[in-house]
């Protein structure tokens, strides 16, 4: 397998360095700061002259990427919050404590707004009120319709509403007008952007698949803190045309690619590395993962939601169930479905994670469905997505192991 | 066999149709008013001691709550039952729904699912009026299609004053026990024998019982106390808490408390009776727009009863709490209010020595506490 950063890895350390700082710097200089969920449409605040966010979520898992996971977990365990509780969660709140100690970015600047929602997980709101009474932050909750089934219009103007009622609030507290052609141009390049992901995430379609899982993982951080910007739509043009490349080119990261799988739940932020090498070694590659998947879709399916060119708040209430947690069982198996039988997977790693119960409630069902109705090999794994206390390597890639006999043998008969 | 059971075989005698509604506060009176019985999924611990079937379907990870209801209706109790309702009370249960199709699916006894969305957007921020009503009508709707029934304003006006009167003699009841008149474990036991009984047989069943205690002698209380948390104890940790010298006065447990805290009356319509249960419902970790005023309702609760120190009953992986533990603690600390979390997973209560020793320091500190 091919390690060492290619020229979008370097772009891409460039551009969150570039973030962070700029992040803090505006700060600095009194622009209003919103603290957000990782799905609130950014676009929003790059509707506003000196409006920037931060998102708690990605800081936490970059903390959790970069070895520092635990030790911000173990503050906010000895503040009281219970080891059960989402590891993203205590990272932050560890990582607030004692004003972003550890973290590679030095945390994020205090906020004027904490805006959370409760689409992917209601807890998330529960995790936001900490800081909104430690803080004394004014709190906005945007609450999103779980669906069952496609999301409905009476949940869509209902979103739309709360959208707009956000920007009412803002505007009374930072004294700032909103410029509705300054959000379209935003929704422009965020639409941009999410077009050339999809095409990114397309390259796993060859054999030898041109990118892992674990690529997307690292390079969604520009969907989470990015939106909306120039460099944003710039990154991942770069990336497409880099990866096209070295498929034209026959580099492939597992180029003896002999298993094809898929990955449940939220990237393994604190072993990509060593779970990829790892993989590479056995000439598996995780070529896909709902997490990245679910990006620029509506719920139900991994193909590309197009915006329509007519209501961009409608546009962005429209994808709010996309992201896998806030919709129900049959959606998410659907969706699922289509993108294994197109990459043409040979197994599925559910990975089983405390932290994230909303994630993996539904796995049992969904895992007995592929191996019976799909007749696919499945296997799940314990793993936690930002704590590595409770991940276990060995038992992991027991049942892995496990998982690729399952598929020889499949092949055999 | 149990009195939850026992209950249960009588509801079924009725032949009325048997809606098993997932926590935490389902709109009761709707299913009732159009000649439904509905029975709210919780308080199962004494009747599901295995959870065969939940475990093929959920991991040992979630909460108990969500465990033991998945396991009443896969299992053959759940037979008993003609349809599920559900709300978007937290990230697992509004999940359940289909995991439990799915299963009653495969069982060979589907039974129709409704589901409503109660907003959680704090009301001074959005104003999802509007909304919610149409969800409640929805509901009514989709209850009359299925059912082939209808809707009376008369004869929800009358169920509303019946789940009041409920309300009303379960506060009774624990003043009576605040007083000393009856033990909270006596109440737990008539709270207990009262689930899954029609609303006509819980008012005969709870009056009966009030009357009872309302005879007896008050004891004296040594130190009053609160608890809190998403259901009571289990009645061996009650007796400990009684034994170490601490009596519960109030409580703040979303099977109880929160339950029956408040019930609005009706002024106008249904939908509006709604608006204002949800709205000014008792503040609950789950209700995600009540959570500022949690602390001033606790602290309110606390000065009311005069009790000298909080247990909060942990329920295993309900984050909701458990977010919210670390400020509570800390917020009652500043005010000199003693506390202490005990925590109760599915297992647990066959094993309380630790709970116990948990429960007789904090006795400890409250006695301490009390000279100050």
């Amino acid at each position: 397998m091919e390690t060492g950063k290619i020229g979008a890895g370097k772009h891409l350390t460039r551009i969150i360095t570039k973030a962070y700082m700029d992040l803090h710097e505006r700060a600095a200089n009194g622009a209003f700061v919103v603290w957000i969920a990782i799905n609130v449409p950014a676009e929003i605040f790059l509707g506003f002259e000196n409006v920037v966010y931060g998102v708690p979520e990605s800081h936490a898992a970059m903390n959790a990427a970069k070895g520092v996971g635990v030790t911000q977990c173990v503050k906010a365990e000895q503040l009281g919050y219970s080891m059960d509780l989402c590891s993203y969660a205590r990272i932050d709140i560890g990582c607030v404590s004692d004003h972003g100690k550890d973290s590679p970015s030095f945390g994020l600047p205090k906020p004027d707004l904490i805006v959370s929602n409760n689409n992917n997980c209601s807890l998330l709101t529960k995790w936001f009120d900490v800081h909104h009474r430690q803080m004394g932050v004014p709190h906005f909750l945007i609450d999103v319709p779980f669906c069952y089934q496609p999301q409905k219009e009476k949940d869509r103007e209902y979103i739309v509403r709360q959208f707009k009622d956000l920007i009412r609030v803002i505007e009374e507290m930072s004294g700032q007008k909103f410029h509705m052609d300054r959000f379209c141009q935003a929704v422009d390049y965020s639409i941009q952007g999410v077009a050339l992901w999809k095409k990114f995430l397309e390259f796993a379609d060859h054999k030898p698949s041109g990118i892992t899982a674990f690529d997307s993982f690292v390079h969604m951080a520009p969907f989470l803190i990015l939106r909306g910007v120039p460099a944003f739509e710039e990154h991942y043009r770069l990336l497409v045309e880099e990866t096209e490349q070295r498929i034209a080119d026959c580099v492939f990261p597992v180029p003896e690619e002999k298993y094809r799988l898929f990955w449940d739940n939220i990237a393994p932020w604190h072993q990509l590395r060593k779970m990829s090498s790892r993989l590479a070694e056995l000439n598996a590659n995780i070529v896909g993962a709902t997490y990245t998947s679910c990006i620029g879709t509506k719920e139900g399916s991994f193909d590309l939601f197009p915006f329509d060119g007519t209501d961009p708040m409608h546009f962005l209430a429209r994808t709010q169930n996309a992201y896998i947690c806030p919709h129900g069982l049959e959606l998410r198996k659907q969706a699922m479905a289509g993108v294994v039988r197109k990459l043409k997977i040979d197994g599925i790693i559910f990975a089983c994670n405390r932290s994230c119960k909303p994630y993996s409630i539904t796995q049992m069902d969904q895992q007995k469905h592929f191996f019976n109705q799909e007749g696919i090999p499945t296997v799940m794994i314990e793993v936690d997505h930002a704590d590595a206390r409770k991940y276990n390597e060995e038992n992991s890639f027991l049942r892995i192991e496990a998982l690729l006999e399952a598929i020889d043998a499949k092949r055999a008969a | 066999m149990t009195s939850i059971i026992t209950n249960l075989l009588k509801l079924r005698e009725t032949r009325k149709k048997i809606v098993g509604c997932l926590p935490l506060y389902p709109p009761m009176e709707i299913f009732h008013s159009m000649g439904l019985v509905p029975i709210t999924l919780w308080g199962l611990r004494d009747m599901i001691r295995s959870l065969d079937e939940s475990d093929r379907h959920l991991q040992n990870y979630s909460c108990s709550v969500a465990r033991r209801a998945a396991e009443f209706i896969l299992s053959e109790s759940g037979s008993m039952l003609d349809g599920i309702f559900a709300y978007n009370a937290c990230d697992t249960l509004r999940n359940l729904p289909e995991i439990l199709s799915n299963g009653l699916q495969d069982a060979g006894r589907p039974l129709p699912l409704f589901q409503i969305h109660i907003p959680m957007a704090p009301r001074s921020q959005t104003d999802a009026g509007d909304y919610f009503r149409n969800e409640i009508f929805s509901l009514i709707r989709r209850l009359e299609e299925t059912f082939h029934i209808s809707f009376s304003i008369d004869r929800f006006q009358d169920s509303v004053t019946k789940y009041n009167e409920v309300r009303n003699l379960y506060r009774r009841m624990e003043n009576l026990a605040a007083s000393g008149k009856m033990a909270f474990q006596d109440f737990m036991v008539a709270f207990r024998d009262s689930g899954f009984l029609a609303v006509e047989d819980q008012i005969r069943f709870l009056s009966g019982e009030v009357s009872r205690f309302l005879k007896k002698d008050p004891k004296q209380v040594k130190h009053p106390v609160m608890i809190s948390g998403i259901l009571p104890p289990p009645l061996p940790v009650i007796q400990a808490i009684g034994a170490a010298g601490l009596r519960i006065v109030c409580n703040d447990i979303a099977s109880l408390g929160r339950f029956y805290g408040y019930s609005p009356d009706l002024n106008s319509s249904v939908e509006q009776y709604y608006v204002d249960f949800y709205e000014n419902h008792i503040p609950c970790p789950t209700l995600l727009y009540s959570a500022d005023n949690r602390l001033g309702y606790l602290l309110s609760l606390l000065h009311d009863t005069s009790a000298e120190g909080v247990i909060f009953v942990g329920e295993k992986f309900c984050e909701y709490e458990y977010f919210e533990f670390p400020y509570m603690e800390k917020r009652l600390k500043e005010e000199g209010i003693p506390s202490v979390l005990i925590e109760i997973a599915v297992d647990d209560e066959d094993n309380i020595a630790a709970m116990k020793n948990r429960i007789d320091a904090f006795a400890e500190a409250v006695g301490q506490n009390e000279g100050r």
